[in-house]
């Protein structure tokens, strides 16, 4: 049987692990946390303008389970803020035990609190991994979806330094880049003054040490929208922000808050004292990262070169998925690109075809496009993500936005993808 | 692709060092000058605190005139000294494979020497150290006068500590030789502590003295003596390994013994954690001055005052040149 070995437990690995075990591999996802889900585990914004397309493309392609639990963890579904319609926020304190429990009954083997930090390799191929205590696994496909953030000396370089986030490098070691290590050279994102990397776009309050207003609307609506003093609004910050699909007048002028279980506000950090300030914010305190005061993780330093079917160039037994292969934004993009990785590791132990979804479909068209952009300049400075910016706009010009169902389902089973995710190859 | 290295002080009171001011840092990629992570450590960043501590290094270990307690013989050219030192001191010598530097009050720096702590009382405020009369150094360690020049903590007398630290309930054996049989106190009362059973083979080696028996006395240790460069003695030290189930297995002696008993383990397919002594002709103790460097096998060299490795690649060059 093929064994499949996927290296890093977000959202793109559990979704690579998902795919890979349903066409037949003997999978093991090893994460360096003691948590899956990563950055999914402070995230929570789903199903936002193109999201909503790319999610039901993922579902009738068979990749369901996971869309399945952040629908049914959503605390809110259907909620407009600035410049994003019909969101779900998932509750992020309940989703992880509910993504490991699946992992669990699908007999995906996993460990966490394992950091690889080595590969060996003969000639172009990767026939083990090593981990922090020097001992080896073998395997025959490798998915590195190690994400692009950190480790804490690259978010100092390039950041405020470390502002103690959901990652925990201190505790759990840093990041260690596999591609690279396999001997492919990263792929490095920039800023708008070519700096490399981007900070993470939202940091979470404590939603118990808002204001009781602030709580109930929060609660009841999803979204609460504070106007902030004049002397406060700093539009710079909007260029460091990695999501750029936030990155509109609206998030500088106003506070965005949304109700994720905590509070997440909508601007990468925060300094206390001012947002004290603010009313019914005057006793805030910082849930993600621990330092919102001061800064947030940085991201994009670490992207591996790869095809559109996620093989990474350059090693024949290596695929990526998320943030690691390229400049994606959120937790749809990586269940997306990670449902494919996991397809298609089967496939390249046998020898097939690698799946390629059509450019007519949005998943398809943004794993395309970021690739083709990445190769130029300005293409590292942007951001590629279903939910805005300029990706959300070729979407809507190339009509590939649509919110209904049936439409999608239709484009699909036309398409002859209709739950291929599903289809067991060995 | 160039190996990431451990040093032993990475998170100590003393990282980051010299070697972060000069782009040499052992353990972080950034203070090595190059742009991005590509680091192994645990612990909280080196950059990060070379950045804090304001773009330099922090302080240095520094030289105490220390007095010497008493000075007891233990064969006709070795001897312990007790050396009284701050409880602090004590305190940061308590950790297996820990070191000082001494020479005599009156000397200069070169003849600064590198010795394994023996015992450390950090209530009474004490180190005891053994040494053999062997070189310039310990020729001139004058021990007519009642003072000594001490710098330390230096931890990197072992290499391999980090199989001590996860080593608990399991049976551990201890080999040591000679000179050697010192840094084995240290070591043995932290696996104790850590509900470890523990045979040790002790041989005497060109010491012609057991003097460690003392100071483990009061100690539930199982002492079998034997020369273990005698052929005779082969076939037991076979058996000893072979059928006691070790979960880590500490050699103390020269690189020879070292090899040795790395083959027994190698060729039984023993499945052993390995510490050993370090063995290499330590200098400054601060990765500066290259004295103690030895090579992997890919020609990395590696400055082993400071760097911890697995004893299998320390040793597997150094037998080939000696």
């Amino acid at each position: 049987m093929t064994k499949v070995i996927i290296i890093g437990g977000g959202w793109a690995g559990c979704s690579a692990a998902l795919t890979a075990k349903k066409a037949g591999a003997d999978v093991l996802l090893i994460e360096k946390t003691d948590m899956l889900l990563g950055l999914g585990n402070v995230g929570g914004i789903m199903r936002n303008n193109g999201r909503f397309t790319a999610a039901e493309e993922s579902i009738h392609l068979g990749a369901s389970e996971l869309f399945k639990i952040t629908d049914s963890t959503s605390r809110h579904i259907n909620i407009d803020f600035p410049g994003h319609k019909h969101a779900s926020l998932y509750d992020v304190t309940k989703i992880e035990p509910k993504v490991r429990k699946l992992i669990k009954e699908k007999n995906i083997d996993f460990m966490t609190q394992t950091r690889v930090v080595d590969v060996k390799k003969i000639n172009n191929k990767i026939k083990s991994i090593v981990l922090s205590d020097d001992k080896t696994i073998k395997g025959d496909i490798f998915i590195e979806t190690t994400g692009s953030t950190g480790p804490m000396g690259n978010c100092l370089k390039y950041g405020n330094g470390c502002a103690m986030c959901i990652l925990r490098c201190p505790s759990f070691g840093p990041r260690v880049s596999i591609s690279q290590r396999a001997g492919i050279e990263d792929l490095l994102g920039q800023r708008q003054d070519g700096a490399y990397g981007a900070f993470s776009g939202s940091c979470k309050l404590n939603k118990d040490s808002l204001s009781k207003e602030i709580r109930e609307k929060l609660n009841s609506d999803g979204v609460v929208i504070i106007k902030l003093p004049k002397e406060d609004i700093n539009l710079d910050k909007l260029n460091m922000k990695v999501c750029q699909q936030y990155a509109l007048k609206e998030f500088a002028e106003n506070i965005v808050l949304l109700d994720t279980g905590h509070a997440k506000l909508m601007t990468p950090f925060y300094p206390l004292d001012k947002l004290r300030k603010i009313k019914g914010l005057e006793n805030a305190r910082f849930e993600d990262p621990y330092a919102g005061s001061k800064g947030n993780s940085v991201r994009y330093l670490s992207m591996a070169p790869r095809n559109n079917s996620m093989k990474v160039e350059g090693i024949d037994n290596l695929l990526c998925a998320g943030e690691k292969s390229g400049l994606f934004v959120g937790h749809t993009e990586a269940i997306v690109t990670g449902a494919l990785a996991g397809h298609n590791s089967v496939r390249l132990s046998l020898g097939m075809p690698l799946l390629e979804l059509p450019r007519n479909l949005a998943s398809g068209d943004i794993i395309a496009y970021a690739n083709e952009q990445i190769k130029s300049k300005t293409g590292l400075k942007k951001r590629y993500t279903f939910a805005g910016s300029l990706y959300f706009e070729r979407m809507k010009e190339n009509n590939l936005y649509t919110i209904e169902t049936e439409i999608i389902k239709r484009k699909i089973k036309r398409l002859d993808l209709y739950n291929i995710y599903n289809e067991k190859i060995i | 692709m160039k190996k990431r290295l451990q040093c032993v002080d990475a998170g100590s009171e003393y990282c980051p060092c010299y070697l972060a001011e000069t782009n040499d840092c052992i353990t972080c990629s950034i203070l090595q000058g190059k742009d991005f992570c590509d680091c192994n450590w645990r612990g909280t960043c080196i950059y990060q605190e070379y950045v804090w501590n304001g773009n330099k290094r922090k302080e240095s270990r520094d030289y105490l005139k220390c007095k010497i307690e008493s000075t007891t013989q233990i064969s006709n050219n070795s001897f312990i000294l007790k050396i009284k030192v701050t409880k602090t001191l004590a305190r940061l010598l308590k950790e297996p494979g820990s070191y000082v530097f001494l020479r005599g009050i009156n000397l200069p720096q070169h003849f600064d020497m590198p010795m394994s702590v023996l015992d450390a009382d950090d209530i009474k405020g004490y180190i005891k150290i053994a040494y053999q009369i062997l070189g310039p150094k310990t020729k001139r360690l004058n021990m007519s006068q009642n003072e000594v020049m001490v710098k330390g903590p230096y931890w990197n007398g072992l290499l391999g500590v980090k199989n001590i630290k996860v080593t608990k309930n399991s049976n551990c054996l201890l080999i040591a030789r000679g000179i050697a049989q010192a840094p084995i106190s240290l070591l043995a009362k932290k696996l104790l502590k850590r509900n470890n059973k523990i045979t040790f083979i002790l041989d005497e080696g060109n010491l012609k003295s057991n003097f460690i028996e003392k100071e483990l006395k009061n100690y539930d240790i199982k002492i079998i003596k034997k020369d273990l460069m005698k052929e005779e003695n082969n076939k037991f030290i076979k058996k000893q390994l072979l059928n006691n189930n070790y979960q880590l297995i500490s050699i103390g002696g020269s690189d020879l013994l070292q090899s040795y008993i790395i083959k027994i383990i190698d060729d039984f397919k023993l499945n052993a954690d390995i510490v050993v002594t370090n063995n290499n002709e330590i200098c400054c103790g601060e990765g500066v001055c290259g004295a103690c460097t030895t090579y992997l096998e890919d020609g990395t060299p590696v400055k082993t005052c400071k760097t911890q490795l697995e004893a299998r690649k320390t040793i597997e060059r150094r037998i080939h040149i000696d």
